[in-house]
């Protein structure tokens, strides 16, 4: 076996990341359309952003759970992308409420999942790294 | 929602997550033990989610019945997929992807019994 072919995200405990993933894309996207067509003009920017991060979980579970080069890149992409989100919108959310008037997937860095959504994307990373050529 | 049958869920989904993660802990795929136990957890959320839908569609007021309904269809949903995810590929962590999965569901149905009770019947 060759050393340089990267190993399969979506093989093993990859499995279980998935898992958690596509759990997020479904409640995220799920609780951005409530949002959105029920009471968009109450806030819309954090609604809007429950809507981005469900997409960015969306692209990250397809990514995680493809195979080939270019599902891997969109999986780094995705998981980066999500970890700056939490680490932007959840200091934004600690230091000044006012602008998120309701809580999105990623507030005061995902208090109201458990601080999974922190823990996630660093997860992430990690797998993506621990799986790739080498 | 009936809060007995809301305890017995809560009761059977977190045995089912205690279920997968000891079997990872054993080093076994899942088996016919875990399909079983879906099995008899997902006949309860069943029931639940009949018995709560009828009591919303025949007209008990709640606060955010479109957010209830999408928790009921999400409550019934993420198990069995998870089972066939689960068990695709006979693995270890099989187990732990439906430990995931029955507390994912054991959240929503804590989520459901919250916007029931925001309803105040």
């Amino acid at each position: 076996m060759s050393e340089r072919i990267p190993r399969a995200t979506s093989s093993g405990a990859g499995r279980v990341l998935i898992a958690v993933y596509a759990i997020f894309a479904l409640s995220a996207t799920a609780r951005a359309g409530v949002q959105i067509a029920g009471r968009f003009s109450e806030a819309p920017v954090a609604y809007l952003l429950s809507a981005l991060a469900g997409v960015v979980y969306i692209l990250a579970t397809i990514g995680l759970a493809g195979h080939g080069p270019g599902y891997r890149k969109l999986a780094w992409a995705a998981v980066a992308f999500e970890l700056a989100g939490v680490l932007v919108v959840g200091t934004l959310t600690v230091f000044d409420g006012a602008d998120f008037p309701d809580d999105t997937v990623w507030s005061v860095y995902g208090r109201g999942y458990g601080f999974v959504p922190l823990v996630l994307p660093i997860i992430g990373l990690w797998w993506l790294r621990h799986t790739r050529a080498r | 929602m009936i809060d007995a049958l809301v305890i017995v869920v809560l009761v059977a989904t977190g045995a089912l997550a205690v279920l997968g993660i000891g079997t990872t802990v054993r080093n076994r795929p899942p088996g016919r033990v875990h399909t079983l136990a879906v099995g008899a957890v997902e006949a309860l959320l069943v029931i639940q989610a009949v018995i709560a839908a009828a009591r919303v569609f025949g007209g008990v007021p709640l606060p955010e019945s479109t957010t209830f309904l999408i928790y009921l269809v999400v409550s019934v949903c993420v198990l069995p997929i998870a089972l066939q995810f689960a068990t695709a590929e006979p693995t270890r962590w099989g187990g732990t992807v439906i430990a995931v999965a029955a507390i994912a569901t054991g959240v929503a149905v804590l989520r459901l019994q919250g916007l029931w009770a925001a309803g105040g019947v």
